[in-house]
């Protein structure tokens, strides 16, 4: 082919034609919307950004934040509440979050899917003046404030409880969420840190996605696989399931099981009760509404307010942890709850005046 | 094989090369008409769009989407398919992300072997095909959990960064108006028109219009199958480079999602699903449809829950009309795509 030597000479001009451009280029300036910096007036648009629905706990975050928003609303704050929600991949998310930008939104909270792979689109959003926070999970990027609870500590809530029902020696097999999700990995490794020091051995460790149906499947091969078991470490979500595991192979009174602080387990949890009043497990509420928490947050940040000194720890804000239910306390958050579906989960939001508390 | 090249007199090579360029066969009127429309409405909703911006941030998104597209048409016209496409993208991309950590100067090192890691990929994909002859859905199937799962080996969890030289100018503007992701997609374009008049690039529609019939005019049939699975795992590769850019970090889950997009896309495009006909431009269009009918959705607002839905009958009316136009317009091209 004698022609290839001018094929490269087009594409080299091409090339060349490129890279003179490109000393001519700029980052794009800030003005597609989004607030004037500090104390604006309002009213503000907040975008809401979740990559992962068809998970009760999600709705739930959603509609607690729908319904704060609109106080808010009433008291002129805010206008509009951009949601974008759906099971999307980081690409998809931002997509989302781009979409949000290009909307003219204020602010945007986000539960987001990954801890470091949407930092470069919080950038964007940043520059474009949007105040930035992440819920439910902590992300790295510098533009953005984590409104969260620790994760860490949550589980090793949990951990500690069940350690001590196992004692020294003990054997367990863990159910965990989804392998290599932010929020599961800080759970794991607080939880894994309380069994290690414990001297409780973690025999199988196997993931179900948060899906109660997946948690009884998953639950089911472990104890199939290791049916000498003294515990059960299963995150929120899954517990019901691996509670449900247990009754089908006749196990729940010998092997000690982290519960959840949701109805439907609590229901089950209630009737153990009656029927053995010994019958003892955990359940530590995860917050849904810290949408809600997030939203205090937000308005105060789009207000201009700054945060008192000491309050966050980097670029994060630990929420306090709720409190946990308990064999001592059961009736009485039972009695709280009992109402609701069986898929709502125990819920906390910080007030208004809590959240001015963390500002100057 | 029909192509008129081998036996008239070869032209000049330059105007041969131009008139490749010029002479490119249309993407079906319906894609061009799609993409009026998708334009159109995107202008008039998102009020930002043609801002700098507006449009950077959406040729971001849109070239990871279109250059996976370009890579599954590689593979689609030689009469194929690739169902582990999107894992090849998550591969290549963790392969990169992990040499190059942060650090500037081992980015070329690392770019170079995440395409090796995408050409591999396509290659080991190219000769289960061919060589072995396994069915190429069930073949790229089984292979996508392979190569998703060492994806997950190489990066277990979300990390690595990506130099801020690399994510800085993927997001840069030249002269105001011309993002760089755009000038991307439109040298991925021309790179194709490259491909596309050499004879290999003939070789592809060949074989993906009548195997049979090309095995007895002497191609070479496994060999362009093959190719046609390496150079499609190449490109995914730069879909996975694209995407560290988009991102700034690895994910070892990043492009598995894409695989149905990128098909989805180059049906948009025009190109047979069979073989044969089409071509990467049409895919690139395709992409660029499908974003903006995703986009389209939400700035049209749309309550969240419902939005798949729509979106799901917009994209099957999109290429319901691009398939109606492409078989007509595909007999009357006696089913391969003229130059």
């Amino acid at each position: 082919m004698g022609s290839f030597p001018h094929r490269y000479r087009a594409v080299a001009l091409a090339a060349g034609a490129l890279l003179i451009t490109t000393s001519a280029c700029s980052t794009p300036d800030a003005g597609g919307g989004g607030g004037d910096g500090a104390a604006a007036e309002g009213p503000f648009t907040i975008g809401v950004s979740n990559g992962f629905v068809g998970s009760e706990w999600r709705e739930q975050m959603l509609t607690t934040l729908e319904e704060a928003f609109a106080t808010y609303q009433e008291e002129g704050v805010v206008d509009d509440l951009v949601v974008e929600s759906a099971d999307v991949d980081v690409n998809g998310q931002i997509q989302q979050i781009r979409n949000l930008v290009n909307s003219g939104v204020d602010a945007i909270i986000v539960n987001p899917n990954s801890p470091t792979a949407l930092n470069e689109v919080f950038a964007e959003a940043a520059e474009q003046g949007i105040e930035i926070i992440a819920i439910d999970q902590a992300v790295s990027s510098e533009h953005v404030t984590n409104v969260v609870i620790d994760q860490g500590e949550w589980a090793a809530i949990s951990a500690r409880w069940l350690a001590e029902e196992v004692g020294e020696g003990g054997r367990i097999i863990a159910v965990n969420g989804v392998d290599g999700h932010p929020a599961n990995e800080a759970r794991w490794e607080g939880a894994s840190a309380v069994f290690d020091e414990a001297g409780v051995e973690v025999v199988a460790n196997d993931f179900a996605d948060w899906d109660q149906a997946t948690g009884q499947q998953v639950t089911q091969n472990l104890l199939a696989s290791h049916p000498d078991v003294d515990g059960v470490f299963v995150q929120d979500g899954m517990a019901l399931g691996a509670f449900q595991a247990l009754e089908a192979e006749g196990l729940t009174d010998e092997v000690a099981i982290t519960g959840e602080a949701r109805v439907g387990f609590m229901k089950r949890w209630a009737e153990q009760r009656e029927a053995d009043p010994d019958y003892s497990s955990i359940g530590v509420p995860n917050p849904p509404s810290g949408s809600v928490s997030a939203l205090h947050i937000a308005v105060r940040l789009l207000q201009g307010e700054e945060f008192a000194p000491d309050t966050l720890d980097g670029n994060t804000l630990y929420l306090p942890m709720p409190e946990t239910v308990t064999d001592e306390n059961f009736d009485e958050r039972f009695a709280e709850v009992e109402g609701e579906a069986d898929t709502y989960a125990v819920d906390h939001a910080i007030t208004p005046e809590e959240a001015d508390a963390y500002f100057q | 094989m029909s192509a008129p090249a081998p036996t008239a007199a070869p032209p000049p090579a330059t105007r041969r090369v131009s008139r490749a360029l010029l002479a490119t066969r249309m993407p079906s009127a319906a894609t061009a008409a799609l993409l009026v429309v998708a334009v159109t409405a995107s202008a008039l909703m998102q009020h930002n769009f043609f801002t700098p911006y507006g449009l950077t941030s959406n040729f971001a998104t849109i070239l990871p989407v279109a250059t996976i597209a370009v890579a599954q048409t590689i593979v689609v016209l030689a009469g194929g398919i690739d169902l582990s496409i999107g894992t090849i993208v998550t591969l290549s991309s963790v392969v990169a992300v992990q040499l190059m950590d942060g650090d500037p100067g081992r980015v070329p090192l690392a770019l170079a072997a995440g395409l090796a890691t995408g050409a591999a990929c396509g290659l080991l994909n190219g000769l289960v095909v061919a060589v072995l002859r396994l069915q190429p859905i069930v073949a790229t199937f089984a292979s996508s959990y392979v190569f998703g799962g060492l994806a997950l080996l190489v990066l277990p969890t979300p990390g690595g960064t990506v130099p801020a030289e690399i994510t800085g100018g993927y997001r840069q503007v030249i002269a105001l108006l011309l993002p760089v992701p755009a000038v991307l997609l439109l040298v991925l374009w021309l790179a194709w028109r490259l491909l596309r008049a050499h004879r290999i690039g003939q070789y592809l529609y060949a074989v993906g219009g009548n195997a049979g019939a090309s095995y007895a005019s002497a191609v070479p049939v496994a060999r362009v199958r093959v190719f046609s699975y390496t150079a499609g795992g190449t490109v995914a590769a730069l879909a996975g480079i694209a995407l560290l850019a988009n991102s700034g970090s690895g994910d070892p889950f990043i492009g598995n999602e894409l695989t149905l997009g990128s098909i989805a896309a180059l049906v948009i495009g025009g190109t047979r699903l069979s073989g044969g006909a089409g071509g990467a431009g049409g895919a690139i269009l395709g992409a660029i449809v499908l974003t903006l009918i995703q986009n389209l959705v939400f700035f049209a607002g749309v309550p969240t829950n419902a939005r798949e839905l729509v979106n799901g009958a917009i994209i099957i009316v999109a290429i319901a009309l691009a398939g109606l136009l492409t078989a007509r317009g595909g007999t009357s091209d006696g089913g391969r795509g003229r130059s």
